[in-house]
C-alpha cells in the first residue's frame, strides 16, 4: 500500500492489538536512511509515541475528517 | 518486545473493579430486602440508597479506576505514584457510598454529612491529581479534551451531590427537586456521558474493528454537552421551568446522536463472532436510547413524566440498562488484557502466558450477560408490577453482580497463580 506521504504504509484501523505496534516496529527496522513511514490508526498511539521517542524517532500526527489518525515517522 | 513499563501496576485498577460488583450486589439485596414500597417514587430512601449504590458504588468506582490505569495508554499521561493515588481513591469511594447508602435508608444527618465530606474530599483529590498531570497535555484528539471536560462535569456533579447530601442533613431550604434534576444532568451527562463517549472513541475501533468516529463530531459532544449543562444550571437559578425542559430535551437529543453513531459503526464492524462485549454494548445503546427517548418525550409532554413509574423505569433502563453494560462490556476486554499484558513481563521459557481466553472465559461471560439481562428485565417490569417482582428483581440483581464478581475474581486469581508459578520457576533456576 502507498501514499501521498510516503510508499512505507501500515494501515493498522482494523488490526486488534497489540499488532500495530508490532508491524510498526517492524516497518522501521526495514527503512533505510531518509525515509519515512506512515502508521493509519483511529486513535492516538501514545505508548508508541514514548518507544519512538526513546529510540530517536521523530513523529507527526494528523487527524483526519473520518477519524483517521496519519502518524509520520521518521530518524 | 512490547514496552509498557510505564503502566501503573495491575492492583492500581484491579481493586476498584473487583469492589464495583459488591455495591451493586448489594443494590440488589436492598431490593431484596425492602421489597415493593422501595419502587413506589424515585425519591424513597431506599431507591436513593439503591440509585447510589449502583452509581458511585459501581459506575464511579471503575471510572476512576479505569481511569488510574487508561490515563497513560489514551493521554500520554502519568500520575506521579498511581498506586497511592489508587489506594486513598478506592478506600475513600468506599466509604463514602457506604456513608450515603446508609443515610438514606436510616434518615441519618451525621452518615449523609460524613458521606458528602468523604466522598467530596476523595473526588476533590482524584481530580487534583488529574488535573495537574493533564495540564499540559495538549488536546491532541477528542478523547483527550472529552476526558478533560468530563473532569469537569465530575466536579459539577459531585459539587451538586455534596450540597444536596448537607442540605438534606442539616435541612437548609434549597429547592431540592431542581437541584436534584441539575445533579443528575451533570453527574450522568457532562461526567458519565462524556466520559463514555471519550472512552467509546478509542475502544468501539479497537475492541469491534469498526471504523473510527468522524472527528469533528467527536470533537464537538464534549463541548456542547457541558454547555448544556452549564445552561441548564443558569436557568435553574433564574427557575425558568420552559428552558430547563428545553435544555433536558436537547440533551436527550445529543446523547441519542452518540449513541445511534455508536450502532451505526457497530454494524459495519469487521469481526464476526459476536462476544461478550459487543453484546453488552448491543444491549447498552438499546436501552440508553430508550431511556433518553422516554426523558424527550417527558419534556414535550410532561404529564408523561410525572405518570406513576416513569421516572424510575427510564432511570432503570439508563442505569442497568445503558451505563452497566457500556461498563462491564468493556471490564471483560480490559481484565484480561491487562493480566496477559502483565503477565508478558514474567513470561519464561517453558512457561507460556496464557492467552486471554483461558484468563477469563468467554462463556463465563455470556451467561453472566444473560443473567444481567434478566436482571434488567424483571427490575424494569418491578415498575409495573412491584408487588409481585420487586424481590426477584433485586435478587436478579444481586445473582448477576455476584457472577460478575466471581468471573473478575477468577481472572484475578489465574493472573496471580501464573505469577507465583514463574517466581517458583525463577527462584528453582
Amino acid at each position: 500500500m502507498t501514499h501521498p506521504k510516503t510508499p512505507h504504509v501500515v494501515d493498522a484501523r482494523y488490526m486488534e492489538p497489540p499488532e500495530p505496534f508490532v508491524q510498526t516496529m517492524e516497518m522501521l527496522d526495514t527503512l533505510k536512511a531518509g525515509e519515512k513511514m506512515l502508521l493509519m490508526l483511529f486513535r492516538e498511539p501514545h505508548p508508541l509515541y514514548k518507544v519512538l521517542r526513546q529510540n530517536g524517532y521523530t513523529y507527526e500526527t494528523e487527524l483526519l475528517a473520518d477519524g483517521t489518525f496519519e502518524i509520520l515517522i521518521w530518524r | 518486545m512490547l514496552s509498557f513499563e510505564n503502566a501503573p501496576p495491575f492492583a492500581a485498577p484491579l481493586r476498584f473493579f473487583l469492589t464495583a460488583p459488591l455495591f451493586s450486589l448489594a443494590a440488589g439485596l436492598l431490593l431484596l430486602a425492602g421489597g415493593p414500597d422501595l419502587l413506589a417514587s424515585r425519591w424513597t430512601p431506599g431507591l436513593l440508597a439503591t440509585t447510589h449504590l449502583i452509581t458511585i458504588g459501581f459506575m464511579l468506582m471503575v471510572m476512576l479506576g479505569a481511569l488510574i490505569q487508561i490515563l497513560p495508554v489514551v493521554a500520554g499521561v502519568n500520575l506521579g505514584n498511581p498506586l497511592r493515588v489508587a489506594r486513598w481513591v478506592h478506600v475513600g469511594l468506599a466509604l463514602g457510598t457506604l456513608s450515603l447508602a446508609g443515610g438514606f435508608l436510616l434518615g441519618q444527618p451525621e452518615l449523609l454529612s460524613a458521606a458528602a465530606l468523604i466522598l467530596g474530599l476523595t473526588v476533590a483529590a482524584f481530580l487534583a491529581v488529574t488535573g495537574y498531570a493533564l495540564l499540559n497535555v495538549p488536546s491532541t484528539s477528542p478523547t483527550i479534551r472529552g476526558i478533560k471536560l468530563a473532569l469537569l462535569g465530575l466536579a459539577g456533579g459531585v459539587g451538586l451531590g455534596v450540597t444536596l447530601a448537607l442540605a438534606v442533613a442539616h435541612g437548609w431550604a434549597i429547592p431540592l427537586a431542581t437541584l436534584t434534576d441539575l445533579h443528575a444532568g451533570w453527574a450522568l451527562g457532562a461526567w458519565a456521558g462524556v466520559l463514555l463517549a471519550a472512552m467509546a472513541f478509542v475502544v468501539v475501533p479497537m475492541f469491534q474493528l469498526t471504523p473510527g468516529y468522524p472527528a469533528r463530531p467527536g470533537w464537538l459532544f464534549p463541548g456542547v454537552m457541558l454547555g448544556l449543562m452549564l445552561a441548564w444550571a443558569l436557568s435553574a437559578y433564574f427557575d425558568s421551568v420552559l428552558a430547563i425542559r428545553l435544555i433536558q430535551g436537547l440533551t436527550a437529543l445529543l446523547g441519542m446522536a452518540f449513541l445511534l453513531q455508536t450502532l451505526r459503526l457497530q454494524m459495519q464492524r469487521r469481526r464476526a463472532r459476536a462476544d461478550a462485549t459487543y453484546r453488552y454494548w448491543q444491549l447498552g445503546l438499546a436501552s440508553a436510547i430508550f431511556a433518553l427517548f422516554m426523558l424527550l418525550t417527558a419534556t414535550l409532554w410532561p404529564s408523561l413524566g410525572e405518570l406513576d413509574g416513569w421516572s424510575q423505569f427510564a432511570g432503570i433502563l439508563l442505569l442497568v440498562g445503558g451505563f452497566m453494560p457500556f461498563i462491564v462490556g468493556m471490564l471483560y476486554k480490559i481484565v484480561p488484557f491487562l493480566a496477559w499484558l502483565h503477565l508478558q513481563n514474567h513470561a519464561r521459557p517453558g512457561l507460556p502466558v496464557p492467552n486471554m481466553n483461558k484468563i477469563l472465559p468467554g462463556v463465563d461471560m455470556q451467561r453472566q450477560l444473560w443473567m444481567h439481562g434478566v436482571a434488567l428485565v424483571l427490575l424494569l417490569a418491578a415498575v409495573i408490577q412491584p408487588d409481585w417482582l420487586t424481590r426477584p428483581a433485586g435478587a436478579a440483581l444481586a445473582l448477576a453482580s455476584g457472577w460478575l464478581f466471581y468471573n473478575l475474581l477468577g481472572a484475578a486469581l489465574r493472573y496471580r497463580q501464573h505469577l507465583e508459578e514463574a517466581a517458583r520457576q525463577a527462584a528453582a533456576a
